[in-house]
């Protein structure tokens, strides 16, 4: 049971901070961007070469792992390179399709460009990368021992695990301290209330779909290296996140930050409570139950607005 | 000069459908000035294309000595004009204190002198500064929302029917505002149905027919004039004057 909650949460926290791009998208430009998977898998594989790089460049073999973990150094600096070649990426995608597209397109036909989009995204990977699964990192966890067999079926957990779950808890925060306290984090708020009131208070709009693309593409980044080292990295990684992802983002309330981060858990949760009872497969179905139990009680989902 | 001067204004919401179609309007500085005008008469997007809200197809629109005719609507109140729209004018979302810092953050105002000032002219939002702005009431909305126009000082200040859903003792409370507005030297360029209370309020007025200025005088002429009476009062539009 425990050890069910511990994996649901960490599979949650991957599909957290993808749904916060995800409803962030949403609430600034108005579509949903199904595209939004792939900045996961192009985050995992584009840390997976610069990590190649910068292994090479330091000459001493293989990385060195910190501490108990399975990664080093080398590691958060290729993830923190890739996440901003993630967000250029998610900015020249902006550029070549979606921002002509907004001047005259309605929502659905986004929708459905971000459709083409991710094809295409995927399929760039694919060629470049190959379809093998990789790994950043070779070395055995031993997992840790948090709570003995005897207590509600013990829990272990390995410090990579803990590592994804810490920096998620983090990355939030710093994301809430964010929007609520800066200039520009109150401007993407403003602007995603009512983009016309925006302008008229001086706020350069395009400015704000740049930073929402940023955020949200260095969030993905973050979330498929994580999905990359505590399951593998895959060419559908992100895109097998898509549907958790939506899912979080619509339980949550689309459009709320807080909204996606405890739609997130809270699909994580369900899909890894839900193995022992319906068996592995049907893990992806049990989040849409509980999408479709909590949209019945309350149709805007957690903390979506009323109106 | 003009504080705000509109030559032969064509904009509409797509092209070849011009909704206000060559309408002239000329503000003189520190004067409230009203467009009134039946419903669908473009009064709204006249005001919202001077914004760079709504394309501007042909025509000028002069602030100052300034063209403003292509200036996008961010940059709007960095030149010195402020628009406070008829609905949906403040950020719900928001803290009352965020939703008047945010302009005078972007527009880098000195905001430990202005702020005092605007606690000064609303002193009802002043004692509410930390509740989210969605919360307030129709009337402190409405105040709200010209405290956001005008905390970046701005030299003209357009607002879209600022009294429309309000009582008649908000209407006042909102037109003494105003009043208090003008005389620090703000030019006021206000919508209005409500069209007693506007000529009551504005020292000149038009009455904008079919996207074109079809009258334009003093509040006083106007209150008398045998064509307002018969657009107002005449072809059943008795109920919206009210
Ligand atoms: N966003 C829009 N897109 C297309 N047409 C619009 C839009 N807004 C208004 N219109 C049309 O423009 C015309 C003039 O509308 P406008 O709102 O400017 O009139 P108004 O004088 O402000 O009327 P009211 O007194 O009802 O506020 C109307 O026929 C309306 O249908
Ligand atoms: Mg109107």
């Amino acid at each position: 049971m425990l050890q069910l909650i511990a994996d649901g949460l960490i599979v949650g926290s991957v599909i957290s901070l993808g749904a916060i791009g995800v409803t962030m998208t949403y609430s600034i430009l108005r579509f949903a961007n199904f595209a939004h998977g792939e900045l996961l898998t192009w985050g995992a594989y584009l840390t997976l070469t610069v990590l190649g790089f910068v292994v090479a460049l330091g000459g001493a073999g293989p990385m060195q792992p910190i501490g108990p973990f399975s990664f080093g150094w080398p590691l958060l600096a290729a993830l923190a390179a890739a996440a901003v070649m993630t967000a250029l990426l998610a900015l020249l995608v902006d550029w070549l399709l979606f921002e002509r597209l907004r001047a005259h397109g309605t929502a659905i036909v986004l929708v459905i460009a971000s459709f083409g989009a991710a094809l295409a995204m995927r399929n760039l990977l694919q060629f470049i990368y190959g379809t093998l699964p990789d790994y950043y990192s070779r070395e055995i966890q031993i997992a840790i021992r948090l709570v003995p067999r005897d207590v509600m079926g013990g829990m272990r957990i390995t410090p990579d695990q803990l590592f994804v779950l810490a920096l998620t808890a983090v990355t939030v925060v710093l994301l809430h301290l964010f929007l609520t306290y800066t200039t520009l984090g109150k401007a993407m708020r403003a602007t995603a209330h009512n983009p016309a009131l925006a302008r008229l208070t001086g706020i350069d709009v395009r400015a704000v779909i740049r930073a929402a693309w940023v955020i949200g593409a260095v969030l993905a980044a973050i979330a498929g290296v994580f999905s990359g080292l505590t399951v593998q990295i895959r060419p559908g990684l992100g895109f097998d996140l898509l549907l958790p992802l939506f899912a979080a983002a619509i339980l949550g309330g689309i459009g709320s930050v807080y909204g996606a981060v405890a739609g997130g858990l809270i699909v994580g949760l369900a899909e890894s409570l839900s193995v022992p009872l319906f068996g592995a497969e049907y893990r992806a179905a049990t989040a849409f139950l509980v999408l479709i139990a909590i949209l019945l009680v309350r149709p805007t989902g957690l903390f979506g607005e009323r109106n | 000069m003009m504080a705000l001067c509109c030559n032969d204004i064509v904009a509409g919401y797509e092209p070849g459908l011009p909704i206000v179609r060559g309408a002239s309007i000329s503000v003189r500085r520190a004067e409230i000035f009203a467009i009134l005008g039946p419903n669908g008469a473009g009064k709204s997007t006249l005001v919202k294309a001077i914004a760079g809200l709504v394309p501007i197809l042909s025509g000028t629109v002069m602030l100052g000595d300034e063209d403003i005719t292509a200036v996008p609507a961010h940059r709007m109140i960095g030149r010195g004009l402020a628009f406070v729209p008829q609905t949906e004018n403040i950020f719900a979302n928001l803290t009352v204190a965020d939703n008047i810092d945010l302009a005078a953050s972007i527009m880098k105002v000195d905001k430990r002198r202005r702020l005092p000032e605007i606690d000064d002219l609303f002193p009802d939002l002043a004692r509410q500064k930390g509740l989210v702005a969605g919360r307030l009431s129709g009337g402190q909305r409405q105040m709200l929302a010209c405290a956001r126009a005008l905390v970046t000082s701005p030299r003209v200040l357009m607002l879209d029917e600022p009294s429309a859903g309000l009582s008649p003792r908000l209407v006042g409370a909102v037109f003494d505002n105003l009043r208090q507005v003008r005389a620090t030297g703000v030019t006021i360029v206000l919508v209005e149905q409500n069209v007693k209370a506007a000529l009551a309020l504005a020292d000149r007025a038009t009455v904008l027919v079919e996207g074109k200025d079809r009258i334009t005088g003093p509040s006083g002429d106007l209150v008398s004039d045998a064509e307002i009476a018969a657009l107002y009062f005449g072809h059943g539009g008795a109920g919206k004057a009210a």
